[in-house]
């Protein structure tokens, strides 16, 4: 297929010339990372692809599928039901407000006949689809410093306070960081970014001591002092911390991590599969594993770059932010940088959620990459 | 174009600042990255140590396993506490664990009926998560591999060997060795806050009395470790025995005592109660030190049972009490052996007659010899043969408590030996000081009646005595020269102890003790008190020997005077005794508690006692079964002298 080819109107909207748009390096690092967090789970069962292992792995193909069939659908259609998902999002966490299901000691999940999910996960990519939508037909001067900037500042707003209220401190933070990191891509002033860093930052003592829950506060103690009670809340830490350092420079060999096969490390298959990647292959594994993330995340945000449609730019950063967040937060949890937040690292820790969202992420990532020289707004077909 | 959103210009401004704005992302992200390296360098890199210390210290624990404990032998090294292994079967709770179920399919492979399962099973509940609890011991071994081939079935049960302590001789030597038993609070208390860890293992056992509680600390050897991988919620992976730490076993202790010594003379006593001393007169080691009647040790390893306790503390004759040590006595007529000593002390002419009548006044009190009719005229070896206590009240009165006192004390009376165990009892040597400090505060009291010196001189009064002070008294008079000093543990861990022979000499001329045992040998020639029981069969090794029938109360007040009758109230009998008379080697006190006459009850004791220890010194043997000078016999006294060749022989 030649250059000129593609040119050709209607050409780039055939199924076929959309499927090899698809950007399939992208696709196999996705994989490696996957494949990774396969081996681990499966080390970690005690060389077993029960429990973990196999599901990881049909999980990750079936999310695989969605995310080419999320590419090739028309960037116009997700243009159209961004504010529809928005709408459903927040319906949703009023709803588990109302009648959700209480886990754990926090109010997230919404049952649906059999089937139970977090809208707070919804609302992850609902925020990327509005923000994007809201900031396409928005001059650059009102998106850098105007009144205006309260309509994105409640749309962030109104959701985080809702997730936080559940209260999941983690999602609250994520959703929140995911919109300021459009709200800064689309031009927010310098003044105004540093004025609100500077009231955040200044925010953090009252709010550590006035809105948070004992259990959070007391997480975000044990962090400053992972020491001062080893078994009980700073065990979490300490132990992961232990499986990093132990695994030294080449690991200690695969399905030979003390810690993660004896069960000192907890939650190893979710928020510390990377602890235990670290124990078993050291620091090379980290390395070419984070080598790996910074692929992921270089190609793309390329694909925002590359993106003609403002919505296309916004929506695939916007996806790439939330990914990024994952894996610093899980990093530097998991490092003993920041407290424990039950911030899985994506594609590689085991559980469905994480998974969906950050593969629908992409998905949009990859339709706006398919259909980065489309018009979202004008022209024919345009569904608004 | 429908409705141009915004301007050509505009949507380039946005685009310029996305595009600078998104390389500012990256950049973010990048550095992000690079700062995880960089931490998983510092911790993986540099401080990859700590950390894997801190992963093997997770890892690995280390179970501690008592060492085994010393063994006791005798001084021949016949063992006297061994351990003997024990099958047990133990069970431990743990979560997704079902005890009640684990319990009944045990009852199949060994006896554990309904109530003994319930009572467990609180038992296990009770105890923390994962510690065993003991099922069963003393297992056969076909229900100990039973339950091992079964192992997989059967979560939550070990069954292991370990050692148990096991005394083979019963209760002959039960109050020397005293026994082992579970660690209780007072021992954890008594040991501080530096004690071993071991002692709150459930299998170690403590050293409750004697010579196992006395030396516990060098018979418990020094506990070994086993290392064992655990996962994060203790339970045991696996093991791994190149990383144990062998356990130091306990030392071994040696004693002087002799096991044929001591269980012959536990078993001459029968039903009698008593205690005798046997002391080698050249060494000062003790070769028997039996206390009558005993218990079984064994028994309180195991755990007495609440009627066992009871019964053994209800019996009058008191097992548990060592007479040798804690129980005191008045010394009666043996005690005139130290008498006659200050008798000589004063300057009294041995050869210096007094007339027996069948006793003597004094003070308005008629003082009664032992021989009703009285024994005539007495010199001093004539008094010590007959015991005459007429000579002696008449001789105390010249001599005066304080020369009595020091020669008692001079012989090891009134005083404690460093034995190496714990529970004897001073007892009382009397004289005009002592009174004084003990009526401190009854002044009328406090003055030496010269009455009290009588009853003082034969070894009545406030004088009290315990066995152990007596046979060292024998052993001082037997050896003449040395003030010896009594030895029970000969050696621990190979490491020999000091003899009781490098003292100092005893404060006496030689030839006073010559004259007070030339009178202990008239004792048991033809004549003395102790003529008839004492005659040991082995030709011219002969015993030397005092009686001594102790008043245990006033007989003034009439009655049987202490021959009959109700048992706490009758007369101890007791005889001390050496041998051989022309060489000594062996000294030995009896006191029959309560046994009503020296001649009867211990005289014949210490015969049978003495005999096991002379047919068992080889030179003794080769002696006496030295031929003898035929030519020399007249008919008549042949029968009295050759010995039974059959007594002769090494009893088997």
């Amino acid at each position: 297929m030649t250059v000129s080819a593609l040119t050709r109107p209607g050409e780039r909207d055939r199924l076929i010339v959309k499927l090899s748009e698809i950007d399939w390096l992208f696709v196999l690092v996705l994989s490696l990372i996957a494949g990774a967090g396969a081996l681990m789970l499966f080390s970690m069962a005690g060389s077993s692809w029960m429990p973990w292992a196999a599901a990881h792995l049909g999980r990750f193909t079936l999310l695989l599928l969605v995310m080419i069939v999320l590419a090739v659908i028309d960037l116009r259609v997700w243009f159209a039901i961004a504010y529809p998902l928005y709408g459903l999002g927040l319906l949703l966490l009023i709803a588990v407000e109302a009648v959700g299901d209480v886990r754990l000691g926090a109010q997230r999940w919404l049952a649906i006949g059999s089937f139970s999910f977090q809208p707070s996960e919804v609302m992850k990519l609902g925020i990327v689809l509005a923000l994007a939508r809201l900031y396409h037909g928005v001059p650059a001067q009102r998106a850098r410093l105007s009144w205006w900037l309260f309509v994105p500042a409640t749309m962030i707003a109104l959701p985080v306070l809702l997730v936080a209220h559940q209260p999941d401190l983690g999602t609250a933070m994520l959703i929140a960081l995911t919109g300021a990191a459009i709200v800064v891509l689309a031009g927010l002033s310098w003044r105004l970014i540093a004025i609100f860093s500077a009231t955040a930052i200044a925010a953090v003592v009252p709010m550590i001591t006035f809105v948070l829950h004992d259990y959070q506060r007391e997480r975000i103690f044990t962090f400053l002092n992972p020491e001062s009670d080893p078994s009980g809340s700073g065990y979490h830490i300490l132990q992961s911390m232990i499986a990093l350092g132990s695994g030294g420079l080449l690991g200690k060999g695969y399905g030979l991590g003390s810690q993660s096969q004896l069960n000192f490390l907890p939650e190893k298959q979710t928020d510390f599969a990377f602890a235990a990647l670290a124990e078993e292959f050291g620091f090379l594994g980290c390395v070419s594993i984070l080598a790996l993330y910074a692929a992921v995340i270089f190609m793309a945000l390329r694909t925002a770059y590359l993106s003609h449609s403002h919505f296309g730019r916004l929506a695939a950063s916007g996806a790439t932010a939330t990914f990024t967040l994952y894996v610093l937060i899980n990093g530097a949890m998991v490092m003993g940088l920041a407290p424990v937040v039950g911030v899985p690292m994506p594609l590689l820790s085991y559980g469905g959620t994480v998974m969906v969202t950050v593969m629908a992420g992409f998905g949009l990532v990859q339709c706006v990459r398919v259909h980065r020289y489309a018009e979202v707004t004008s022209g024919k077909g345009s569904f608004v | 174009m429908t409705q141009p959103a915004i301007f050509f210009e505009e949507v380039n401004e946005r685009q310029g600042v996305f595009h600078r704005r998104a390389i500012l992302l990256g950049a973010f992200a990048g550095l992000g990255l690079a700062g995880m390296g960089s931490r998983l360098a510092y911790l993986q890199l540099l401080e990859t140590r700590r950390y894997e210390k801190l992963a093997t210290s997770n890892q690995f624990n280390f179970k501690l396993m008592p060492a085994p404990r010393g063994l006791i032998v005798d001084r021949n090294g016949a063992i006297l506490a061994a351990n003997r292994p024990n099958f047990r079967l133990l069970v431990h709770r743990d979560k997704d664990l079902d005890t009640e179920a684990t319990l009944k399919h045990l009852a199949d492979y060994v006896p554990l009926d309904e109530t003994r399962q319930r009572r467990l099973l609180k038992d296990i509940n009770a105890a923390p998560k994962r510690a065993p609890v003991q099922v069963i011991e003393d297992m056969s071994w076909e229900q100990f591999s039973a339950i091992k081939l079964r192992g997989p079935e059967l979560p939550g049960v070990t069954a292991d060997m370990g050692e148990v302590r096991v005394y083979p001789h019963g209760g002959a030597f039960a109050h020397v060795i005293g026994y082992v038993a579970k660690v209780n609070k007072e021992d954890v208390d008594e040991a501080g806050p530096d004690r071993d860890p071991i002692m709150l293992h459930p299998s170690f056992r403590v050293g409750k009395q004697g010579v196992e509680k006395a030396l516990d600390v060098p018979l418990r050897g020094k506990a070994g470790a086993k290392k064992v991988e655990v996962d994060a919620n203790g339970r045991e992976v696996r093991e791994d025995p190149e990383g144990d730490i062998p356990a130091t076993p306990g030392a071994e202790v040696q004693l002087t005592l002799d096991v044929d010594v001591q269980n012959r003379a536990l078993d001459v006593f029968g039903e009698e109660s008593g205690g005798a001393v046997m002391m080698d007169c050249r060494t000062g080691d003790i070769l028997c030190m039996t206390s009558a009647p005993s218990f079984d040790a064994n028994r309180f390893v195991r755990g007495l049972t609440g009627p066992e306790y009871r019964s053994l503390t209800a019996y009058e004759r008191k097992p548990l009490l060592d007479k040798c040590l804690s129980g005191l006595y008045p010394p009666g007529s043996t005690f005139k052996t130290m008498t006659a000593l200050a008798i000589l002390m004063a300057g009294i002419d041995p050869d210096e007659t007094v007339g027996c009548g069948g006793g003597m006044h004094f003070g308005g009190r008629f003082f009664h010899c032992h021989k009703r009719g009285g024994h005539g005229s007495q010199n001093l070896n004539d008094a010590i043969k007959n015991s005459c206590d007429t000579y002696f009240y008449s001789m105390s009165l010249r001599v005066g408590p304080d020369r009595i006192a020091q020669a008692a004390r001079a012989f090891g009376l009134g005083q404690t030996f460093d034995i190496g165990i714990p529970g004897q009892k001073k007892g009382i040597v009397p004289d005009r000081e002592w009174k004084k400090r003990y009526f401190k505060k009854n002044k009328e009291m406090q003055p030496w009646w010269p009455g009290e010196n009588l009853s003082y001189a034969i070894g009545q009064g406030y004088l009290q005595v315990n066995a152990l002070q007596l046979a060292v008294m024998t052993a001082r008079l037997a050896n003449g020269q040395k003030a010896l000093n009594p030895r029970l543990i000969r050696s621990i861990g190979g490491q020999e102890l000091a003899r009781g022979s490098d003292v100092a000499d005893l404060p006496f001329p030689r030839e006073h003790i010559d004259r007070v045992r030339a009178g202990m040998a008239a004792v048991t020639e033809v004549g003395g008190t102790a003529w008839r029981a004492s005659q040991l069969g082995l030709g011219d090794v002969t015993m030397a020997g005092k009686t001594g029938t102790a008043q245990v109360r006033n007989y003034d007040s009439g009655g049987s005077r202490g021959k009959g009758g109700v048992w706490h109230l009758r007369d101890h009998g007791l005889f001390v005794a050496f041998a051989p008379t022309d060489a000594p080697r062996y000294a030995l006190a009896v006191i029959v508690q309560h046994g009503m006459g020296g001649s009867t009850a211990a005289a014949p004791r210490a015969r049978e006692i003495m005999r096991t220890a002379l047919l068992k010194d080889p030179e003794i043997v080769a002696r006496v079964q030295k031929p003898l000078p035929m030519p020399e016999l007249t008919p008549d006294r042949e029968l009295d002298i050759v010995p039974e060749v059959s007594n002769v022989e090494r009893p088997a």
